[in-house]
């Protein structure tokens, strides 16, 4: 074949910008496709895709309330691939997170919000690191894989949460059904003046601002960094690997945590085992989208939060199956990871007559 | 023995059968990502390619009324949507642990939207059928030999697949393509060919895992059919060490804990049903613990393929990113 | 330029009456799984293609919707876009649809399951335990090893009162019998569901009954060569030779009746249980297999439900432990029963 890939000697400028456009664009067209072979019009229901997830008021709205529990987890998931940690055990640290903070909830609310808060968030974010320290030691310890114990530990995570909800923890009042008694006030995180978004997102912010400062200001940072690209390198120069890992997976297990925390408090009040609804997996896909970056963890979050929210005005416009978001996810993302090779790679037409 | 032993005894052969049963479609997915992660590839998108297997080969088998055929497009679904896994990490050279989520993300929600309109018919699958003699063996007989053709395929796959991997030439190359892709190609062999050989048999393997549901567990299709299966098939193989004979213990182990938790329920044990349920993924990281504690004994053995989930670098592969 | 602008107001005014009346009244509904699942939503969505059938009205639905924070952003879009009667049709839907009937006051609210009503929000249940305890009659006839299977999701109130009510009416006809319960923990796994009863199989179960979504225990039952009893619409399709009978869902005639009562406005916030003799809970058709006497028999009961001169969990009863929870001469609360998280005698099993 004439035809050959060739290396560019530097990246397109802007590359990973038009790329992300291209195949956002090709996804589309590929869900247009497969409205109008069910007989739904499909440029229109692209159209009312956008519009229900990014062109209202309202949609903005649910779109970033939507993405806070996502950023979280996936600026942790983030922190564990920059170790060449698979950690998908977000999901897991997630429930954890939602319990611990409600075990002090249940138990401290009728203190003050300034104290209970606090303590919710401090607990969530202390289990949710416990239960992905688990993994962690065993990794460091037996050489354990953690995608097996991580996986493993998402549906014994779950079903910890199922068993305090369906038993212990059953409110009085709830007829019998799995949910914990409602959080007291002190206890709800509240919303932004005047706007439907929680102060979840000013937690985002912080953990955002955080997260940037300690990977590039801070020795431990940096040498996280180094010993993912190379661990053999930074066992050489004498850091603490093993110590690294746990902080990573731990980093990760909190940062879920507190997004179980803030999904349990300000979004449900409460505990019930709904709250479980994959944000751990989606974590794993936003965090590999924005590598470590936290503005292009933010925007991917947000991305994919407002297309899920979208694709509920699809349903109701046009009867669209709710399986097409997951088509719709799964192109987007296969046309990205396959778009990355025109960012790298240009097609070169050899003649035959300066080929060997 | 006392009433309570002839019991036991009595619950050991059900036991036994369900097991073997439930651990049916895992050992199939194992198998199939055993291969491909053998050849250099990390595919997590088995619960996807499960699911269109087990999509296409009830729609397969319902229009021709053969489960044969049905079976046979489960594995071409299944390759089909590992075609699309390849490309991305073969010839684009993107990261292979995205794309098995895309692919999996993907999958479901493509089965999940085809299959709408055949929920609630039923195909023609697969039935028991008793093997004369060994049948008859008291305890294991009825356990191993009265089950379905898609079972007794399922025993055999393992062995198959073992003899191929490690007895064969072919079974060289593709593991070389896993374990030192440079060495191979200096050999000439090609690791690019390989590694898609080991994409699309596992991918072939996996819709066998999915058919398996759809037409010898069930004969139904509903949405989601496979419930989390493929997650499970994707710990096995590490659970299992990359081999395929050791895929059998680590399948009908969590099939047996969980038709055990199914049981003691029926028995009337009163356990609270969260707990457990829980047994099942406990049971496999214990088991993962132990078998990480006699490694320092062989060790190396339990390592996955050296070159595994590297792309590969030069003209004919993509890089890393 | 002001006469232009007052002509287009003129026009847009002497637009909108008409595209009002043109326009159908919108009715939504949310369901918790796919429309697809043959089980639970998809009965829910039998009634809603009958009330699109009817005229001047049109539906909308939302499927696969997760009972948390994202069922009350869907319900609020489905009041958003016009819809004027929204229908959530799970238990986890309450305080959401609570929460969005409060922002939208004009818009009327139904919730299913529940307990919780609001100015704008009824409730509404229908009394499927009464099909329930019918089956179980039929159940308690039919077994000959006196051990019936039953395979049941989630340990919920609304489960474990049908598991009740099943084995009052199997210890009705046969006292000496008990029902078996194993949980599966989930809605939507057929195999899983079908181990399940195999799983009762083994311990001597021939007659499986379930609270699950699809057919799976139905093929186990036939398999085996014993008896079943279905759930949600008749299953006999998938086993012919098993299928005693069904307790099935009759959603159309309750929807429709709401819908009308909105357009006439004579809808009142209410929490609406209705019962055999709305037709909203129902058995499907028995088997061939199930012999005249029993049927005669069964058919009797119903109808003393219906003329309510039989009621079902009408006391004595008693739990597993044998302490009386429902005094003799007693009639049960739907308090009582809509928070019912014990099991009654005869039960072997834990709701936990």
């Amino acid at each position: 074949m004439p035809l050959r890939l060739v290396d560019r000697t530097k990246p397109l400028p802007w590359g990973g910008f038009f790329v992300a456009t291209i195949s956002l664009a090709a996804a589309l067209a590929v869900c247009a496709l497969l409205l109008t072979w069910q007989g739904k019009p499909g440029l229109h229901g692209v159209w009312l895709l956008v519009d229900g997830g990014f062109l209202h008021g309202y949609a903005l709205e649910d779109a970033v309330r939507k993405a806070i529990p996502i950023f979280l987890c996936s600026l942790g998931v983030a922190l564990c691939f920059r170790m060449k940690l698979w950690n998908i055990g977000a999901e897991g640290q997630f429930a954890l997170g939602a319990v611990g903070a409600t075990a002090v909830a249940l138990r401290f609310g009728h203190w003050p919000a300034w104290a209970v808060l606090p303590c919710m968030c401090l607990a969530g974010a202390a289990a949710g690191a416990l239960w992905a320290l688990g993994p962690a030691l065993l990794k460091r310890r037996l050489g354990v894989n953690e995608i097996i114990t991580t996986l493993m530990a998402n549906y014994i995570g779950v079903l910890v949460l199922q068993y305090l909800v369906y038993g212990a923890w059953k409110d009085p009042v709830s007829f019998g059904f799995p949910m914990t008694e409602l959080f007291s006030d002190a206890a709800q995180v509240g919303l932004l003046p005047g706007s439907r978004i929680h102060y979840g997102l000013l937690y985002c912010v912080a953990a955002g601002l955080g997260f940037w400062w300690w990977i590039s200001r801070t020795r431990l940072g940096f040498e996280l960094v180094v010993s993912g690209e190379n661990s053999r390198a930074a066992r050489f120069a004498h850091m603490p690997y093993g110590m690294l890992i746990c902080l990573a997976m731990g980093g990760c297990g909190a940062l879920a945590g507190v997004a179980g925390f803030l999904e349990a408090s300000a979004s449900v009040h409460r505990l019930q085992p709904s709250i479980m609804v994959g944000y751990g997996f989606t974590a794993v896909v936003v965090a590999w989208l924005g590598r470590l970056r936290v503005p292009a963890i933010a925007a991917f979050s947000f991305l994919l939060a407002g297309f899920r929210v979208g694709v509920e005005n699809l349903q109701i416009e046009l009867q669209a199956p709710a399986a097409m978001a997951g088509v719709l996810e799964g192109t987007i993302l296969m046309a990205v990871l396959s778009g990355q090779l025109l960012n790298h790679r240009r097609l070169v037409w050899i003649s035959r007559r300066t080929t060997p | 023995m006392t009433p309570d032993m002839v019991d036991m005894l009595a619950m050991l052969t059900p036991l036994l059968a369900a097991a073997i049963q439930s651990g049916a479609p895992l050992l199939f997915a194992t198998v199939g990502e055993i291969i491909t992660e053998r050849s250099g590839t990390l595919n997590l998108g088995v619960e996807g390619m499960m699911l269109c297997g087990a999509l296409a080969a009830f729609v397969v088998s319902l229009g021709t009324g053969s489960p044969w055929l049905g079976a046979l497009a489960g594995c071409a679904a299944g390759a089909l949507l590992a075609v699309l896994h390849g490309l991305a990490t073969l010839t684009c050279g993107g990261n292979q642990v995205v794309s098995g989520l895309a692919l999996t993300i993907l999958g479901v929600g493509l089965a999940d939207t085809l299959g709408a309109g055949h929920i609630g018919q039923v195909a023609p699958g697969f039935d028991p059928v008793a093997i004369p003699v060994l049948s008859s063996i008291p305890v294991l007989g009825p356990a191993l030999f009265t089950q379905d053709a898609l079972v007794y395929l399922s025993f055999g796959t393992p062995l198959a697949v073992w003899v191929l991997l490690f007895r064969t030439r072919w079974g060289l190359h593709l593991q070389a393509a896993g374990e030192n892709p440079a060495a191979a190609r200096a050999a000439g062999v090609s690791p690019l060919r390989w590694r898609w050989i080991g994409i699309l048999a596992g991918g072939a393997l996996c819709g066998l895992g999915g058919a398996y549901l759809s037409l010898s567990a069930t004969h139904l299709w509903t949405t989601n059919l496979t419930a989390g299966r493929g997650w499970i098939a994707v710990a096995l193989v590490i659970f299992c060490a990359w081999r395929p004979q050791r895929a059998m213990l680590g399948a009908y182990l969590f099939g047996g804990v969980m038709a055990l938790q199914l049981r003691l329920q029926a028995m009337g044990a009163a356990l609270p049903s969260s707990l457990l349920l829980m047994m099942p993924y406990a049971m496999t990281v214990l088991a993962l613990v132990a078998f990480s504690r006699a490694k320092s004994r062989a060790a190396g053995r339990n390592l996955p393929p050296a070159a595994l989930g590297v792309p590969l670098a030069g003209p004919q592969g993509g890089e890393g990113r | 330029m002001r006469a232009f602008v007052v002509a287009l107001a003129l026009a847009l005014l002497a637009c909108l009456p008409m595209q009002a009346a043109a326009e159908d009244m919108k009715v939504g509904f949310i369901y918790v799984s796919p429309v697809g699942d043959a089980g639970w939503s998809w009965a829910h969505d039998q009634g809603r293609q009958a009330v699109d059938a009817m005229d001047g009205v049109s539906t909308s639905y939302v499927e696969s919707v997760p009972e948390g924070p994202d069922a009350e952003r869907v319900i609020a879009g489905l009041a958003r876009k016009g819809h004027s009667l929204i229908f959530t049709t799970s238990f986890g839907y309450m305080d959401p649809t609570l929460k969005v009937a409060g922002q939208f006051p004009d818009v009327t609210f139904m919730h299913c399951s529940g307990f919780k009503t609001g100015p704008n929000m009824g409730n509404y249940f229908g009394r499927m335990y009464q099909a329930r305890y019918l089956t179980g009659l039929v159940a308690g006839k039919m077994t000959k090893g006196n051990i019936i299977g039953y395979v049941a999701a989630f340990p919920i109130p609304e489960v474990i009162r049908g598991i009740n009510a099943f084995t009052l009416g199997v210890r009705e006809v046969n006292p000496k019998a008990e029902v078996r319960v194993v949980w599966t923990k989930t809605w939507y796994d057929p195999a899983l569901e079908k181990d399940a009863a195999k799983s009762l199989l083994d311990v001597g179960a021939d007659v499986i009954a379930q609270h699950q979504d699809s057919p799976g225990p139905q093929e186990a039952a036939m398999e085996k060569g014993v008896y079943s009893i279905g759930y949600n619409s008749d299953m006999s399709s998938f086993a012919p030779k098993a299928h005693l009978t069904a307790a099935v869902w009759n959603w159309p005639v309750f929807y429709t009746e709401m819908v009308k009562q909105v357009q006439n406005k004579t809808w009142k916030p209410e929490a609406l249980w209705w019962g055999m003799d709305t037709g909203l809970v129902d058995i499907a058709p028995m088997g061939p297999m199930v012999p005249q006497d029993v049927k005669d028999m069964v058919e009797a009961k119903k109808k003393a439900i219906i003329d309510k001169s039989f009621t079902v969990f009408a006391g004595p009863v008693k739990d597993q432990k044998g302490e009386e929870r429902i005094k003799a001469g007693a009639m049960p609360e739907d308090k009582e029963l809509l928070g019912m998280t014990w099991f009654v005698e005869g039960v072997v099993g834990s709701t936990e």
